[in-house]
């Protein structure tokens, strides 16, 4: 067998491995251990291979974990944890209801908006919709909101706290494929911000459509409006701080990343959390980072079987020597994307999938910090499709009155609004390209 | 057939085309009987690991650089002692060739299970930065500097400040002012864009490089027929005149695209350069020779080697 | 805390059990300290550069060296917690037997794999000590940080074994709830954890609900 040939073989093998159960990061690791024995030994014979291949093997895990720009992702999965410990998310959604409640369907668009916020500070879709499934759903019911529309609008919400940066799926990109994080978090303030207003377009659209859906709520004051500001405004104390930081030179992306962690700490500490909270914080953060680090490893090692193997320049030539528009070859790439999505949780499928498909989208001469935006606009689909999208599931779980199956209905507008958006990212590359091109100077 | 892998790091480049050209003659040489295959985008390994790779015989070749680990290599660091007076790419090839075939420098790397094939001579740093422009030593006092090991700490003696930056996030903090100052060299000026936002630009103070071997693993070496090891040993000048030739490229570039930038030349007087040189190399070298001595590498020898070889 | 299902009884397994997870707990812990810690020097590094002009020396070698600390020194623990993840989406619809059978040979592909790491990553640990490593800025030697590599994979091996002895008892005795490893939930009982635990805390307690200390009651949802 030519590498190439065990390339495959063994990739087929890891897909039945992960059907099968077991844990995507030794799988991958597994299946990238076998894969080096195999072409190892078939230079070098078996037994001088086999040792060749483990020696190797051994170096992966400590020499990809302990790239600087990984350092962020447990702070960003942190700062999560004091967000909420720190009362911004309660705050923030009084705030976007007393500015927005008027439109039609107005509870729905304050909770775009107020996860939008509360993206800026939480780098995790899930823990977004969790909390705002307890804060959000109850005042909609209270007013006469539809069931499944008040939770699937939570759940696509969700989606927007990994496009904003903090996010620690796009930190996860940029270390795949070798980007600046700088650049790719930058990148995604406006996608984001993209998505959330094509979310709210949708919420006014259904509501206005559907009158039963969801009615507004006026009768705010323009002082009330006003009060609710003061509560909100560490969120937007903390995405100023995170932005000068980074323009003015207080500090590198990855320090302005701690920065704001810090902040949203100190704010935490002051509204009461305490050790017995921040321990549990702490626990679960590692627990978090260490299950993120063993895939990416679990990963790499694969990975560097690939490279032994040489499939992802053939697959990349493959791809770009395509007799087609090359937007036909990527609309079939995210296609795919979609439907694997709908299997897979979405961090692993980027690790799993990235190494063979990037290389072919560059090939096709698409922008890498683009592409990058899309992918995980794509990931975050996964999200609030069916069997397994976890936003629902979340969803679901903190509000025992709604079925899982009313907050997949209610979530499915968002899917055409996903659609949508991603086509306005690829009919409007500037959109995402602008903000780090204005700060890091193209 | 012998098909030998070559770990490399990045996109083709200049860096690499020696690389490229020994593929290519050996491949042409032995009638495609010896094939150098070279693999890109560390995808056999990340650069700081390539001598692990080498030791373990992942792959045949490698290219590394020796101030990523000074610890792995200790001998060839005397190449990168700040100030040795290096000016072209010639006199880098030179100085390498003499310390790479000393034994110290050969049993050093043995450790590593590594044959010194040949070098990837590296043009000196130059220091770009925002801010007004240093006309003399006094003005880079409370710098702040992107500048890392031996090169840090020859700007730390004229009172800089060495600051932690990856080479990738230099730009933003040269832009942002997390440092006024970037020392690299002139490629990786040009490949992390500091160019386009510096303000000026040290023509002249040479304050030293980094050293990038090209190796390979020793037991395949001895296991290449004699044609084999003939071929390849001969395409080595050839591969370097080739790699000379595509820097010049580089270098007929370097000067519009400063120029397009309106980036000012530095220009230091040689007496100001003599005092930097007097109060960073000297204690520089001392530390090193002390340093190396007590592990046992004969760093005094090794250091008049590179001085003898210089004046030849 | 949320934790996910794991049975204890008197058994020396269970015993063993618990006695690992302390020490999975104690390096659990340990990660999270160097997390936050981690974010406190990134802002003293911050001050010192821009009020005193005087950064952290070799700041990002000494992030590097410590960041194995919450990349490896946990794993043990999300492993206790059935915390790496993996597709169920089959393997959640079958019960008993067929489902431990299944679980004994997804924990020795594990072993294979981890054990075979445990030592070639014993042997990166070995070079970097015996002939010489250190990073790129401030010369730190890397060896401390490289040694944890094989501990923390250890340990897991250790955890894997438990697990292995547990899941192969229950095939063998037909047992309907072994003991002493992660219980397997539907995507629901999942992702309400992760919600939990997101924000650290149990959903129930926010709900004014009582909580089942083992979280027996989560097995609701889509498999019923
Ligand atoms: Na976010
Ligand atoms: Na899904």
């Amino acid at each position: 067998m030519t590498p190439f040939e065990i390339g495959l073989l063994f990739s087929g093998l890891l897909v039945v491995l992960v059907l099968i159960g077991v844990r995507v990061a030794f799988a991958a690791a597994l299946i990238g251990l076998f894969g080096l024995i195999t072409i190892q030994a078939q230079r070098l014979g078996f037994d001088k291979g086999l040792l060749v291949a483990i020696k190797l093997a051994g170096t992966i895990p400590h020499s990809k974990s302990t790239t600087y720009a990984l350092s962020l992702i447990p702070t960003f999965i942190l700062i999560g944890y004091l967000a909420y410990y720190a009362g911004l998310t309660k705050s923030l959604f009084e705030a976007a209801k007393r500015w927005v409640g008027w439109l039609p369907g107005g509870l729905g668009v304050a909770t775009v908006f107020a996860t939008a916020g509360f993206a800026a500070v939480s780098g995790a879709s899930v823990a977004t919709s969790a909390v705002f499934a307890r804060i959000a759903i109850p005042e909609m019911l209270k007013v006469g909101y539809d069931k499944a529309f008040a939770a699937g609008v939570v759940a696509a919400g969700g989606t927007l706290a990994s496009l904003i940066p903090p996010s620690a799926i796009l930190v996860i990109y940029a270390i795949i494929v070798e980007q600046s994080v700088g650049q790719l978090l930058l990148a995604g303030f406006l996608p984001g911000a993209v998505s959330a207003l094509i979310y709210a377009g949708i919420v006014i659209g259904l509501a206005k459509w559907r009158k039963d859906l969801g009615p507004p709520v006026g009768g705010f004051t323009w002082r009330q409006r006003f009060e609710s500001l003061p509560g909100a405004m560490p969120i937007f104390a903390v995405v100023a701080i995170i932005i000068y930081c980074i323009y003015f030179g207080w500090g590198t992306p990855t320090e302005a990343g701690a920065l704001g962690a810090f902040v949203v700490l100190v704010m935490a500490v002051w509204k009461g959390m305490r050790w017995g909270e921040l321990k549990g914080a702490l626990m679960e953060s590692a627990k978090l980072t260490v299950m993120i680090f063993t895939i990416i490893w679990g990963v790499l090692l694969y990975v560097r079987f690939l490279g032994f193997a040489g499939l992802p320049e053939t697959f990349a030539e493959w791809i770009a020597g395509l007799d087609q528009p090359r937007i036909v070859t990527l609309l079939m790439i995210l296609a795919a994307y979609a439907i694997l999505g709908m299997f897979m949780d979405a961090i692993g499928m980027l690790l799993l999938t990235l190494p063979v498909v990037y290389p072919a989208v560059i090939a096709l001469g698409y922008d890498p910090i683009w592409f990058g935006i899309i992918v995980v606009k794509m990931a975050e689909l996964c999200l609030i499709t069916p069997p397994i999208g976890l936003n629902c599931f979340v969803v679901a779980g903190v509000r025992p009155d709604i079925s899982v199956q009313d907050v997949f209905k209610g979530a499915s507008p968002f899917f055409i609004a996903d659609v949508l958006t991603v086509a306005v990212l690829i009919a409007f590359p500037e959109i995402v390209l602008w903000l780090p091109n204005k700060i890091a100077g193209g | 057939a012998t098909t030998w892998n070559a770990s490399l790091w990045g996109k083709r480049r200049a860096f690499t085309e020696h690389m490229e050209k020994l593929s290519e003659l050996v491949a042409q040489k032995s009638n495609g009987e010896f094939q150098i295959k070279l693999h890109y985008g560390a995808a056999l390994s990340k650069n700081r690991e390539n001598l692990d790779g080498i030791s373990i015989g992942a792959f045949e070749m490698a290219q590394f650089c020796a101030g990523y680990h000074r610890d792995k290599n200790p001998t060839i660091t005397v190449l990168e002692l700040p100030f040795l007076g290096v000016t072209t790419l010639e006199q880098e090839i030179k100085l390498s060739n003499a310390v790479y075939s000393h034994p110290a420098t050969q049993k050093d790397l043995a450790r590593w299970n590594a044959k010194l094939l040949m070098p990837s001579p590296m043009p000196q740093y130059n220091v770009a930065g925002t801010g007004a422009a240093p006309t003399s030593l006094a003005d880079f006092d409370g710098m702040r500097i992107r500048a890392t090991g031996g090169i840090g700490q020859a700007f730390k003696t004229v009172g800089a400040v060495p600051t932690s930056v990856t080479s990738s996030e230099a730009y933003n903090a040269l832009e942002s002012g997390v440092v006024d100052s970037v020392a690299f060299a002139p490629h990786a000026h040009l490949a992390f864009r500091t160019v386009d936002i510096a303000k000026w630009w040290t023509t002249n103070l040479n304050p030293g490089t980094v050293n990038c071997p090209i190796v390979a693993n020793i037991d395949s070496f001895e296991a290449l027929s004699d044609e084999n090891k003939e071929i390849l040993m001969s395409s080595i000048p050839e591969a370097l005149d080739h790699y000379l030739a595509k820097y010049g490229e580089v270098y007929d570039k370097w000067g519009p695209v400063l120029e397009e930038n309106g980036v000012q030349k530095i220009d230091f007087p040689q007496a100001e350069i003599d005092a930097f040189r007097e109060s960073a190399a000297t204690p520089a070298r001392e530390a090193w020779i002390k340093d190396m001595e007590a592990k046992g590498v004969p760093a005094q020898e090794l250091y008049d080697l590179v001085v003898k070889t210089l004046n030849e | 805390m949320a934790s996910t299902t794991v049975r204890t009884d008197d058994s020396l397994l269970s015993k063993a059990d618990r006695q690992i997870f302390r020490v999975e707990s104690t390096l659990n812990l340990m990660a999270g300290l160097v997390v936050f810690t981690l974010m406190i020097l990134a802002v003293a590094q911050i001050v010192g550069r821009k009020v005193f002009n005087l950064p952290i020396p070799g700041f990002i070698d000494w992030v590097e060296q410590f960041m194995v600390v919450f990349a490896f020194l946990g794993v043990a623990y999300c492993q206790r917690l059935g915390g790496h993840i993996r597709m169920d989406i089959l393997i959640g619809r079958v019960r008993g037997r067929p489902l431990w059978l299944a679980e004994v040979v997804g924990v020795l592909l594990m072993m294979i794999a981890v054990g075979a790491l445990v030592y070639g990553s014993y042997l990166h640990f070995e070079r970097a000590l015996t002939i010489g490593d250190s990073t790129i800025d401030i010369a730190l030697p890397t060896w401390p940080a490289k040694l944890m590599v094989p501990v923390a994979l250890g340990l897991l091996w250790l955890r894997l074994l438990v697990q292995l002895i547990g899941y192969g008892r229950a095939f063998i005795n037909g047992e309907e709830i072994p003991i002493a490893v992660p219980m397997i939930e539907d995507a629901a009982a999942v992702a309400k954890r992760e919600a939990e635990e997101a924000m650290g805390l149990s959903l129930d307690e926010l709900e004014g609900r009582g909580k089942d200390p083992d979280g027996g009651d989560k097995d609701k949802g889509a498999r019923s």
